[in-house]
């Protein structure tokens, strides 16, 4: 009889472990981290490794101590396994990590148990992409500026607060009229050696906003990019590009609003363009890129459409404008 | 709007077959049965932890279901049920509601093929296509069986059958060489229609159509075998549900009858498989969710022929993957969605209050009569061997159930046994197992002491033991006590008195699965119970005759939760019930 009964059941289970779900949790392995002193800007990478008696959500958190620049790794597992855990220094949220003291932590969603070490960072990440603008020269030569002339307006270079670098581009003011459009800045760009489709096209940029802890109503930035083979700069009177007209193949995104407090990098595929004037074939094409515009507009205080921003300054300052194949920049 | 309508013709037209009834039924063409009920019931809060709640609620209802018979022409009838109902309270007919509770056209295509269209009541084997008792259901006693008779009447349970809406067709064949017989059942159902979800998004659920089939032989005096199909679909173009089910069951059996001069021996040996699978528009494979499963059972029972004594044994294997909704669809899903009709919120916390004994003796909304494509929840101390039925996935074990009644009628003996085991297990590789021991005594004391009047008292008893060995995370131990006991003495001619009583405990600890829209099991949830459940019941009944009662009854029921997170309740009702089959 009892052979009746060891024949017919299994030696597996159905559900999640009730050891995972209700088990006391205990380290079987200390956390280990295989290199201290890493040299990212030598592809050096950081791995990971630690184990315990169930499965858990688990997290490392690297927090750079000079930059503030965050990393977190995420999972739900019994191990950490080095050989896919792993970090090259690169950041969950900006700004970048820079050569630096970082604090690790590993902590996990329902334990108590927190563990704690650092690393010294001695080259930071490379990131691979088409640098189109890091302003650490100053405006590319062949950039177009142009901005209205109203109150505070700050269409150059700054290295009060850069992302990266040294330096970033401001792009700001207040308009003392009835006008959305604030000023706007044009690259010329060659992509024809690009091979990417437009969903595999990253465009990432980074935005800073805020001025005294307070951002205007409604700014945003309008990513403007035309595959138009009409001459960049054909009109030198107007201190703007001029193959963005409607008559032009010209796709447009939107970052709208940009209501954050200090940087945040933005990175969009190039399938997520909306055709603005379809002046071509509608067909986002990486290859046939020839300019980008990014323009700076906001909802104007005057004529009570914003009454609250008679008293803010717009702020949308850019940096790192980099393009980026397979996948955004912060992912790499 | 047509609803409105639809309800003011029918009237119309019951008044119109009432006015004709005379001629029509000396013809024979026409012919009426039904049931009328009057019904009340007052509830008070015994509890003086309870401030909130109001202390007394009261309700009840008058209603007639007429049922008109038409036979229009020789071998075929036509049904339909129309009810009046009037809510206690309603004013100058606001309360009044008539329906159309059932439609049935049924008859015999050239004496050969026997056919039914409209509302038709289903059963067959009882892993493909089966509605089994609810929980507590003990050996069908009449313990209280006034609420037991308007449970079952309506939610259209008859004989574990499901009620559907469809097409049934059957017939037979009798031959002279190699089989004896040949039987034939077919049928197409659709237990749920099309509807519409939310109007704004437009969303609607799909039609769910159920088919299946019977085919029964005699294959010689001694022998014969049987085939059940069953298959539950939902058709993904009859709405925006993003996955559809379907579920086919497949049975054979085969049975042996041996009958001697005194008693008869009849063995079976089933087997079947089923397969469940989950069709997606969006964001699973074709095999996502595919479940394949089996089953296979062997049962042997003793008969004497006079009917005074049986038992049978057996032995059953049902897979952790066997999924046949016609046959695992619960009566009552114990999931906290299903709401009591009586102090839904009870205590100063305004909790919803937990499903009772007394809410399974005697609420009849919280019953369920449709097929569910998942797996229902269950409460453990209820059931926990077999919440399912036979047809529980992922049980492993023996039975052995039986009755013994005196051949002076002094007492009858119900009894049953069980052994199961789980096949897998739950969220750990031990397994539970389950050991359940039940039986119900009734002795007739007015036989014993050579009586007219009826004067008996029954004893049910039923003891379930839950276990699963392990650490002190994977160990369980529930133990579920269950007791009834009935006096029932005619007091004068067809006047009876009544006292009864009927006590759950359920003491130790289980895990209570959640699972997913696809079966699949999510989370465990730990319980510990230390809970009693009672209801006492004292009652006057007038039985004019079998079917056309008075019965008056006090009732006083709660549960005690003790240790788990509930307020404790009590309650007490007065009720009245005057039913009437025509």
């Amino acid at each position: 009889m009892m052979l009746i009964f060891v024949a017919c059941t299994k030696d597996e289970y159905e559900g999640p472990s009730l050891q995972n779900l209700y088990g006391e949790f205990s380290l079987l392995s200390p956390f280990s981290i295989s290199n201290l002193n890493p040299d990212f800007s030598n592809n050096e990478m950081v791995k990971f490794h630690c184990e315990f008696n169930k499965s858990v959500d688990w997290k490392i958190t690297i927090r750079g101590l000079q930059t503030g620049s965050v990393k977190e790794i995420t999972g739900f597992s019994n191990r950490i396994d080095s050989g896919l855990v792993s970090w090259n220094g690169n950041t969950s949220e900006v700004p970048f990590f820079s050569e630096e003291t970082c604090a690790l932590e590993l902590s996990f969603l329902t334990e108590l148990d927190t563990l704690r070490d650092t690393l010294t960072i001695l080259g930071k990440k490379v990131y691979e992409g088409i640098m189109v603008a890091d302003f650490e020269n100053g405006i590319p030569p062949d950039a177009l500026v142009f901005h209205q002339f109203s109150m505070n307006m700050t269409f150059e270079t700054a290295s009060d607060d850069p992302l990266n670098g040294n330096s970033y581009f401001k792009m700001g003011g207040r308009m003392g009229w009835n006008e959305w459009f604030l000023g706007s800045i044009d690259f010329p760009l060659d992509m024809s050696a690009v091979n990417s489709s437009a969903d595999e096209f990253y465009i990432n940029l980074g935005v800073l906003s805020g001025i005294n802890g307070e951002v205007a109503s409604d700014q945003f930035i309008n990513i403007l990019i035309s595959e138009s083979n009409h001459p960049f700069n054909d009109d030198l009177t107007n201190n703007a590009s001029d193959v963005f007209q409607d008559t032009m193949e010209v796709y447009k995104y939107q970052i709208r609003p940009v209501d954050w407090i200090g940087w945040n990098m933005i990175s969009v595929s190039y399938d997520q363009f909306e055709v603005k004037s379809s002046g071509g074939n509608n067909i986002r094409q990486p290859n046939n890129i020839t300019a980008i515009k990014l323009q700076c507009q906001s909802c104007p205080g005057v004529s009570a459409n914003c009454p609250e921003n008679m008293s803010v300054d717009v702020r949308t300052d850019v940096d790192f404008l980099i393009f980026t194949e397979g996948t955004g920049v912060l992912n790499q | 709007m047509n609803n409105y309508f639809l309800k003011i013709f029918l009237l119309n037209f019951s008044i119109f077959q009432l006015a004709s009834s005379s001629f029509s039924q000396q013809n024979e063409k026409i012919w009426f049965d039904g049931l009328g009920r009057s019904y009340f019931s007052r509830d008070n809060v015994l509890s003086n932890k309870d401030t909130i709640s109001p202390k007394s609620m009261s309700s009840g209802y008058n209603l007639l279901d007429l049922n008109v018979h038409v036979n229009p022409i020789p071998n075929i009838e036509v049904f339909g049920q129309v009810r009046v109902q009037n809510q206690f309270g309603g004013f100058f007919g606001s309360g009044t509601e008539i329906d159309v509770r059932q439609l049935t056209a049924r008859g015999t295509l050239k004496n050969k093929v026997r056919f039914s269209v409209g509302d038709i009541f289903l059963k067959q084997n009882k892993y493909t296509l089966h509605n089994y008792d609810e929980d507590l259901n003990f050996y069908g006693s009449d313990l209280y069986n006034s609420y037991k008779s308007i449970i079952d009447y309506e939610n259209f349970y008859q004989d574990n059958r499901w009620r559907l809406q469809g097409l049934q067709v059957d017939f037979s064949y009798k031959f002279d060489r190699f089989i004896r017989t040949l039987e034939v059942d077919l049928f197409t159902t659709r237990p749920r229609g099309s509807s519409q979800l939310n109007s704004a998004l437009n969303t609607f659920q799909s039609d769910m159509l159920l088919s299946g089939g019977t085919i029964y032989s005699q294959i010689s005096k001694s022998i014969s075998a049987e085939l059940n199909y069953t298959i539950l679909n939902e058709l993904p173009n009859s709405g925006t549900q993003l996955s559809s089910v379907k579920n086919p069951v497949y049975q054979f059996g085969l049975i042996h009858q041996y009958s001697a001069k005194k008693f008869s021996i009849n063995s079976k040996i089933q087997t079947g498989l089923s397969e469940k699978s989950w069709s997606h528009k969006v964001g699973y494979d074709s095999i996502s969710h595919n479940r394949l499963g089996m089953f296979f059972e062997y049962k042997s029972e003793i008969s004497k022929l006079d009917s005074s004594f049986n038992l049978s044994m057996g032995y059953r294997y049902v897979d952790p993957n066997f999924r046949s909704s016609a046959a695992q669809s619960r009566r009552i899903d114990m999931a906290e969605s299903n709401l009591n009709s009586i102090y839904t919120i009870y205590s100063n916390d305004a909790v919803v209050r937990p499903i009772s004994i007394f809410d399974i003796i005697s609420d009849q909304n919280i019953f369920n009569q449709n097929i569910s494509p998942t797996l229902m929840n269950f409460n453990p101390i209820f059931s926990n061997a077999l919440p399912y039925g036979d047809a529980t996935p992922n049980r492993v074990g023996l039975f052995l159930d039986g009755f013994y009644k005196h051949k002076k009628k002094y007492f009858n003996i119900n009894f049953n046994t069980s052994f199961f085991s789980e096949v897998i297990g739950q969220g750990t590789s031990r397994k539970r197992t389950f050991l359940t021991f039940a039986q119900l005594t009734k002795v007739n004391l007015n036989e014993l002491f050579n009586q007219r009047k009826e004067f008996n008292f029954s004893l049910g008893y039923r003891n379930q033991i839950t276990n699963r060995e392990g650490d002190s995370i994977e160990r369980i131990n529930l133990n579920s006590t269950h007791i009834d006991f009935k006096i029932e003495k005619e007091l004068l001619e067809k006047v009876y008195f009544n006292f009864s009583t009927k006590r759950i405990k359920g003491i130790g600890n289980e895990y209570l699965v959640s699972r997913d829209d696809f079966d699949e099991i999510l989370t465990f949830q730990q319980v510990n119970y230390n809970r009693i459940d009672y209801l006492h019941a004292l009652g006057i009944k007038y039985q004019f005759k079998r079917d056309v009662y008075i019965d008056v009854q006090y009732n006083l029921w709660g549960s005690e939760f003790n240790i788990a997170n509930f307020n404790d309740f009590d309650f007490q009702r007065l009720l009245f019930i005057f039913s009437i089959k025509l």
